[in-house]
């Protein structure tokens, strides 16, 4: 009976000491987990899929899952240490070095897995333009029929501004069984005129349709409320040149403005001041002839 | 049905052999690893969903049916190679033998039993995951029953590999035994790789020794369709029949060798 009592005691004493050994182990200086997540795959995506034997699907998960903590972590250690802003338009900002071999091992080892590749094309393009349109390649060769990797490898294209390239693609994914219409009118656009503000508000609208991402869907929302902003900026410009004209100065304050805005449907606050599509007011530059974002504002810069 | 199979000689000398080893199975707590799966799919369920960017189905699918095909690999080897090394050790092969049962109908029996544990096995398991599919889900979804070729086919995969490991079995120890059964499940799905090596080959003799392996040992990787099962792409009828008579044909050869070297081991 006493050695009973002896040996939970010891149990007991080991595990606080093990939990404690492990406290002051984690309390130490170290970050060996961000050293592992930028250290380079050892293998390459086929000798993975060998090596899996059957369980290559599970491997591909784990890939994908450790892909999207490892974008987590990346925005949570930035977060860290900017005061809690980051801006999902600018990723270049978080060193996802790593990222474009981790998608790539996933889909190496389940090529029919989508959602790596959608990932890879909304995500990519900032960090690494050539990894995200070889990623879409791969998923176009494992995938003829998938429509939608040619709508995201069309996106990649028109954000490089490469529209002729952007119009291809889109005719070729448009030509897919089960392709929606939107796919020829939107390769037509590419052509016509891939640079304007009408054919990006069109790419996101239907991007924002067919993502089933949450991240994405935001990313998406706020570009459209930039081009939103854009448009709202064009019509403030024209009425101060309006009014410049006719008074032979700049307005000194947006009261002066105010009631030429309401008319074309701009929404102000009770000073006047226009409003943008956060709410936030527009502020007058360039000594009230011109107008730009106030440093608040939520609308996306670019 | 039953009286016409007990009428004949052989399966009515097989069967109760084959029962006794299904509730040996039963008694050792083999049965235990479905506790084991449950726990595995509900922690998934549970917490998949917030880490995979909701793609929680694809992943319970992958994880629950590789975790059927790793549970019966374990089981046919574990229980597989020491099928007929504990009825030796515990001398009660010598009373089975002494009574009108041949060495063939005995490891046919431990054969079958084995089987048996592992259909039950698999059985449930399937049923837990397309449970675990209706809940990720929140009601019936096509994949609940689109992973059902992908079970049959581990289900044909584990008595093959069951076969392997009776062969290795009455030759040598357990241990060595598990070991080899172990080496050819991962060279069956290595058969591509060496039919790849074959016709590489510059020498016709490593030619036909690649080439002889690719055909000799057994093709598993066609056995494996758990990842377009994980997409809810049903496989063409085609290649699963061919598939599951190749396993039959299979398991005739496994159990024939068996038997044949079974026959000629000296028991006293």
């Amino acid at each position: 009976m006493k050695k009973d009592y002896l040996l939970v005691l010891i149990i007991l004493v080991g595990l606080s000491a093990a939990a404690l050994v492990t406290h002051w182990s984690d309390a130490q200086p170290r970050n060996t987990a961000a050293q592992f997540a930028e250290e380079p795959l050892y293998l390459n995506g086929a000798a993975m899929k060998r090596l899996t034997l059957a369980f290559n699907g599970v491997a591909s998960d784990w890939y994908w899952i450790r892909s999207l903590q490892y974008v987590g972590r990346k925005i949570v250690t930035f977060e860290d240490s900017h005061d809690g802003r980051f801006n999902l338009n600018d990723l270049s900002v978080l060193d996802l070095r790593a990222l474009p071999a981790l998608l790539r091992m996933s889909t190496t080892l389940d090529p029919q897995f989508m959602e790596p590749y959608y990932y890879g094309a909304v995500i990519l393009p900032d960090i690494d333009p050539a990894a995200a349109i070889s990623l879409l390649h791969q998923g176009i060769a494992a995938n003829p029929n998938q429509w939608r990797l040619y709508q995201h490898l069309g996106y990649i294209y028109w954000q490089r501004r490469d529209y002729e390239k952007a119009s291809e693609v889109y005719a070729a994914g448009a030509r897919l069984p089960g392709a929606p219409l939107w796919m020829t009118a939107i390769s037509a656009r590419m052509k016509a005129e891939g640079g304007s503000r009408g054919a990006a508000r069109e790419m996101y609208r239907h991007l924002r349709e067919v993502s089933n991402d949450e991240a994405v869907k935001d990313m998406v929302a706020k570009q459209i409320t930039r081009l939103d902003s854009l448009d709202e900026r064009d019509l403030i410009s024209d009425a101060l040149r309006e009014y410049g004209a006719v008074s032979g100065r700049c307005a000194s304050s947006w009261r002066e403005v105010a009631s030429t805005l309401r008319a074309r449907g701009l929404r102000s606050d009770s000073s006047g001041a226009p409003l943008d599509p956060t709410g936030t007011p527009y502020r007058l530059t360039k000594n009230g002839c011109e107008v730009d974002l106030d440093e608040k504002s939520a609308v996306p810069k670019s | 049905m039953s009286a016409r199979v007990y009428s004949m000689p052989m399966l009515s000398r097989t069967l109760p052999i084959a029962r006794n080893a299904f509730r040996e199975a039963v008694r050792d707590r083999v049965l235990y690893n479905l506790i084991i799966f449950a726990l595995l799919l509900i922690a998934g369920a549970i917490f998949l969903g917030a880490l995979s960017a909701g793609q929680e189905a694809k992943i319970i699918v992958d994880l629950g049916l590789s975790s059927i095909l790793l549970f019966g690999v374990f089981i046919a080897i574990f229980v597989g190679v020491g099928l007929v090394y504990k009825e030796i050790e515990r001398r009660t092969l010598y009373a089975i033998l002494s009574k009108p049962v041949g060495r063939g109908e005995f490891l046919l029996g431990k054969y079958l039993g084995l089987c048996l544990t592992l259909l039950v096995n698999v059985l449930i398991m399937g049923v837990g995951l397309s449970l675990a599919l209706v809940l990720v889900k929140r009601g019936f979804d096509p994949l609940v029953i689109r992973i059902w070729p992908a079970i049959l086919l581990i289900y044909v995969e584990l008595t093959i590999l069951t076969g392997v490991a009776l062969l290795f079995s009455s030759f040598s120890s357990p241990a060595l035994s598990a070991l080899l059964t172990f080496f050819v499940f991962t060279i069956g799905h290595f058969s591509a790789d060496l039919k790849t090596l074959a016709q590489a080959m510059a020498g016709a003799p490593a030619r036909w020794l690649f080439s002889g392996l690719y055909y000799l040992l057994p093709n598993l990787a066609s056995y494996n369709i758990i990842t377009p099962s994980a997409h809810g792409v049903l496989p063409d009828a085609r290649p699963v029949i061919l598939a599951i008579v190749y396993g039959l044909i299979y398991v005739c050869v496994l159990l024939a060798a068996t038997t044949l070297i079974f026959r000629r081991r000296n028991l006293k």
